[in-house]
């Protein structure tokens, strides 16, 4: 309970005050696979509620957005989803990288999210 | 001491819990609690591969075939370190000359993440030639051993210590590319090809450098890939007074994947110039002709099916895979190929996963060769293989 108010705050603290704003978020999806993720580019309009919907290929993986408060873990292939909310209100390009050792490719399992 | 309420305002936390999880409670209603480990600590991961082999007319086996360690590092989110180290069949003692396993590292390199389509590598890297030598976790793959031809065309685990640049170049398409060294002509063989010849970093001669490099392209479970690796090998016959040879492998790949059913297939060849020369100086070397080809061919195709139920975690997967090996796949004038190595062999079996990353595996391989001499064994292989 008391990690689930750290985390909530942590978003809510997070890049934007915006993120309380109530309106649909944008669904995606998003696949994570030794050693990618596909799609391994994004892009959203700025001000877009995200929701990914995380899930494996094969093992756990780990998704950070670099410079934000998103860092979280995706379950093994069959074994659910990670889902998690981020506000996009800062224009620019975001690296995401996997947060979790996953083999031989590890360090460069990256992909982008453009705000426009 | 200070009251911990005077130095925390606990006021915007307890509106943030009350007022945020009806908003947000669903977000991470599924997500799991453990979090990732934090950067600037070291990572520790791994992967075993244990084996019980049967080959027709050779003793059952039983061998710690693999067992590795990979501990990786991030500096920051620009400088990451990674690195993998491997002992081979369990110990390391020199008997009769020849050494019955190998301590080896088959990684260790840092990463400068510069941008997107450009970043920096530099150490002991993997090649990036097919499917099974970049991904080698033992989950990864159907079957208790490796190919055949990421054994005898691909010389898997293949590594070199070099530099070189990725990067994702977007629509799907990623690359590699290194420069390292090259390979040493003087270990090529007839059954083996090029495996025998690679230096894996250790004081490698660099004099005869290679270059090597990969594009990858992804879309909705599908993987294709494209690699290449040429360079010299002749550093090591300087004093034979040949030309030296040069080695070209280039190899196509693909993945495919939907719902329960994976294809994969993999076609692979070897060039390798001035055989002839090679062979013959070989041969006054050492009394005997090697019988290198001057090209070598392989080429392998898989079906997978998972048969258990979507409703169980634990999954079965059920395969089949024929491939076609031949180191001796195009002679030089004057040679004549070893049709025992004109190969090709079924493959079928099964990998029982009670966790996604723990493989049981069962395979029968039924091996065929051109000779009517040599016969080719078929052999019942056994393994369980882990990453964590
Ligand atoms: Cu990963």
């Amino acid at each position: 309970m008391l990690l689930k108010c750290f985390v909530v705050l942590a978003l809510a603290l997070g890049p934007s005050p915006q993120a309380l704003k109530p309106s649909s978020p944008r669904v995606i999806r998003v696949s994570a696979e030794r050693f990618a993720y596909t799609p391994s580019e994004i892009t959203v309009e700025k001000g877009t509620v995200i929701e990914f919907h995380l899930t494996s290929e094969d093992t756990d993986h780990g998704f950070r957005i670099i410079g934000t408060e998103v860092d979280v873990q995706i379950p093994k292939r069959r074994r659910g989803e990670t889902v998690v909310k981020y506000t996009a209100d800062t224009a620019g390009r975001f690296i995401i990288e996997c947060s979790r050792p996953c083999g031989a490719g590890h360090t460069a399992m990256r992909a982008t999210l453009v705000v426009k | 001491m200070p009251q911990l309420s005077s130095l925390v305002d606990w006021k915007p936390l307890i509106l943030a819990c009350f007022g945020l999880i009806s908003h947000s409670a669903n977000v991470y209603a599924q997500a799991p609690a453990a979090p990732p480990p934090r950067e600037g600590l070291p990572t520790l991961s791994g992967y075993m591969e244990m084996h019980l082999n049967k080959v027709q007319d050779l003793p059952t086996e039983v061998d710690l075939h693999r067992f590795v360690l990979m501990i990786g590092h991030s500096f920051s989110d620009r400088l990451k370190f990674w690195s993998e180290v491997e002992v081979e069949h369990a110990f390391v003692e020199v008997e009769g000359g020849e050494e019955t396993g190998e301590v080896a590292i088959e990684q260790a390199f840092i990463d400068v993440m510069l941008n997107r389509r450009f970043n920096l590598r530099a150490g002991m890297v993997l090649v990036p030639v097919g499917i099974i030598n970049e991904r080698h976790e033992p989950p990864t793959f159907h079957g208790v051993e490796r190919t055949f031809v990421d054994t005898v065309i691909v010389p898997t685990t293949w590594r070199d210590t070099g530099v070189g640049a990725f990067g994702d170049l977007g629509r799907g398409f990623s690359y590699r590319a290194y420069a390292v060294p090259g390979l040493d002509a003087a270990g090529f063989s007839a059954e083996e090809g090029i495996a025998g010849g690679r230096q894996q970093g250790g004081r490698a001669d660099a004099s005869d450098p290679a270059v090597t490099g990969r594009l990858e392209y992804r879309n909705t479970g599908l993987t294709a890939g494209a690699s290449l690796w040429r360079g010299g090998a002749g550093f090591g016959l300087i004093r034979l007074d040949i030309q030296t040879p040069t080695v070209a492998v280039s190899s196509l790949d693909a993945r495919y994947r939907r719902g329960r059913h994976e294809l994969r297939g993999q076609w692979s060849m070897v060039n390798i110039s001035g055989a002839a020369d090679l062979n013959r100086a070989l041969q006054m070397h050492t009394g005997l002709s090697p019988n290198i080809a001057s090209r070598l061919l392989g080429a392998y195709a898989e079906a997978a099916t998972r048969v258990t139920p979507d409703s169980w975690s634990d999954e079965v997967v059920v395969f089949g895979r024929y491939e076609k090996f031949d180191t001796q796949n195009k002679m030089p004038a004057g040679f004549q190929p070893l049709q025992e190595f004109q190969r090709s062999a079924w493959v079928a079996g099964a990998t029982y996963y009670p966790d996604p990353d723990v493989a049981f595996k069962f395979d029968v391989i039924r091996e065929r060769n051109k000779s009517g001499v040599v016969r080719a064994p078929w052999q019942i292989n056994l393994g369980v293989g882990w990453w964590f």
